[in-house]
């Protein structure tokens, strides 16, 4: 193909987009609907996933002591802990420590603990594990343990929370592919209908060309195009859509801060992600209307 | 030029709509197809142009042999050959000179070049003036000139028309007529395949005739149509 016959497809191209403006914007507009879908479950799971690294990579065991422990236990205890090789550093606090933490935690609302003893609240141990032991099983294993240790009355770790977050995370992703699946299928037939609008719109232009000698290429290339446009524009608004529902939640979540701890950092799609977005868009529009051309064609021609 | 070798074309589930046709055809020659509706004249055009594939028998067109073509391979066979319906087959959106141009532009010419060759074209079939009309706005003879201008834009070796003057009053047929003729005398071969036996009369130098899919008659006059 040269570049005349090039400059002839944009021309068809540009004037099919025109003349049927209509409907390549609804099918832009439900190829957009569809990508938001797909892409709000994927920043779902994308920032779901953000959040178990990070609980990963903080994961720590509590152990609380018994009251009757005094200092010169709790030292010996934490030389034994440390001495773990799983354990990677141990802070010990003490009542005293943990009562004014937890008066600080309170801020202004600390009254309430008016009244109370100031040793209400046992000393303990947060451990830190090595990153080769985070793993669930070893984790259950060193806090056993610890458990295990004379003067050790409790022990708690966030392992099963984290475990529950990797299920759910695990739900999102195949979530996301069930649901956009449908979607994508759908759209596919919107994106096709659209062609075959096109199509029938200008059944005569393409009779003539074919009997005037047009390449087939030359024939259905501009309705390919015309698909994978649709597909790209639909694309990038369910990624402006995605953006603005990411500020406004990230607003919401900033100001809930204190409330949803990490949580509340929110991340946007990585470049990837995008990219994915956008090719998906891209495919979706080019194989939508390649099939229906290559049917509708085929039927037209007998 | 053209040869038929024993041609068949059988339509589903039983119907024959050509059979055994045997004809050659030399280079530059005028050929009138004659014969009443549903004779085979229109299957045989088609089997010419490939819209249709022969069921049995070779068809060979400037040596080469059109049976059985891929599709980029008969996009290349109607390049060469240049197609007029009764009916025009004109755009309706499209100007005169949009309409010619478009044929060129199909096969690579530029925008430029093929608005270019459409005008010449225009001009020397008479309508210099109605370039930028739309089809719909000009007399059944005149769309019939922009029609033959489009036919002729790619300097096809072949030249195939179904009664291209079914649709106009004598003094345009005698017009189109003479325009055939013209464009014989450019080198290019011609069939015009037409019921219209007066028409025929008067310009026939080589007349076929079919009937029922069948070759009944092939009359070479010595009055060849080069006096028109």
């Amino acid at each position: 193909m040269n570049g005349a016959q090039l400059a002839f497809i944009g021309r068809r191209v540009r004037n099919s987009l025109w003349h049927l403006l209509w409907s390549h914007l609804l099918t832009s507009v439900a190829m957009a609907m569809t990508l938001f879908v797909f892409g709000a479950l994927m920043l779902l799971q994308h920032n779901l996933q953000g959040w178990l690294k990070g609980w990963g990579d903080e994961i720590q065991i509590n152990a609380y002591l018994d009251k009757s422990v005094d200092a010169l236990g709790a030292e010996r205890l934490l030389d034994q802990i440390r001495a773990f090789p799983e354990v990677e550093r141990v802070r010990y606090i003490s009542q005293r420590q943990a009562w004014q933490d937890f008066r600080a935690a309170l801020g202004t609302q600390a009254t309430v603990l008016e009244g109370l003893p100031e040793d209400v609240l046992p000393a303990s141990f947060e451990i830190w594990i090595k990153p080769a032991f985070r793993e669930g099983p070893l984790v259950e294993q060193l806090a056993g343990r610890v458990r295990a240790q004379s003067g050790v009355a409790s022990v708690e770790y966030p392992q099963e929370w984290v475990e529950r977050l990797a299920l759910v995370v695990l739900a999102v992703k195949w979530a996301k592919w069930i649901i956009a699946g449908v979607l994508f299928v759908v759209t596919f037939f919107i994106v096709g209908s659209t062609v075959r609008l096109a199509i029938l719109a200008r059944k005569d232009e393409i009779e003539i060309m074919q009997l005037v000698g047009a390449p087939e290429e030359m024939i259905q290339a501009p309705f390919v195009l015309e698909g994978m446009i649709q597909g790209l524009a639909g694309a990038l608004a369910s990624i402006v859509c995605l953006w603005s529902l990411f500020q406004v939640l990230r607003l919401q979540m900033a100001g809930a801060a204190a409330l949803f701890g990490p949580m509340s950092s929110l991340q946007f799609l990585d470049p990837a992600s995008l990219a994915v977005i956008l090719a998906i868009g891209w495919i979706l529009g080019a194989t939508g209307s390649l099939f229906s051309l290559r049917r509708f064609m085929k039927t037209w021609r007998g | 030029m053209i040869q038929l070798y024993h041609v068949s074309k059988l339509y589903p589930p039983h119907t024959p709509a050509l059979t055994d046709i045997n004809l050659q055809l030399a280079k530059g020659e005028f050929v009138f197809l004659t014969g009443a509706s549903g004779a085979g004249k229109t299957t045989l055009l088609k089997l010419l142009f490939r819209e249709e594939e022969p069921t049995e028998g070779q068809i060979l067109v400037d040596g080469n042999n059109i049976t059985r073509l891929n599709s980029r391979a008969i996009a290349g066979l109607r390049q060469k050959i240049g197609l007029v319906f009764q009916e025009f087959k004109l755009l309706p959106r499209l100007t005169a000179i949009e309409n010619v141009a478009l044929a060129a532009e199909v096969v690579g010419l530029s925008k430029r070049e093929s608005h270019a060759k459409a005008y010449h074209l225009l001009r020397e079939l008479g309508l210099k003036e109605k370039y930028q009309a739309r089809p719909q706005t000009l007399s059944g003879g005149e769309q019939q000139r922009v029609a033959i201008a489009r036919a002729l834009i790619n300097d096809p070796i072949l030249i195939l028309a179904d009664e291209p003057t079914g649709n106009l009053d004598a003094q345009l047929a005698d017009e189109t007529m003479r325009l055939f003729f013209k464009i014989r005398e450019k080198g290019a071969t011609v069939i015009v395949a037409s019921h219209d036996v007066e028409l025929i009369s008067r310009y026939g130098s080589r007349i076929v005739s079919l009937r029922r899919g069948q070759l009944t008659d092939d009359l070479r006059r010595v009055r060849e149509g080069a006096s028109h």
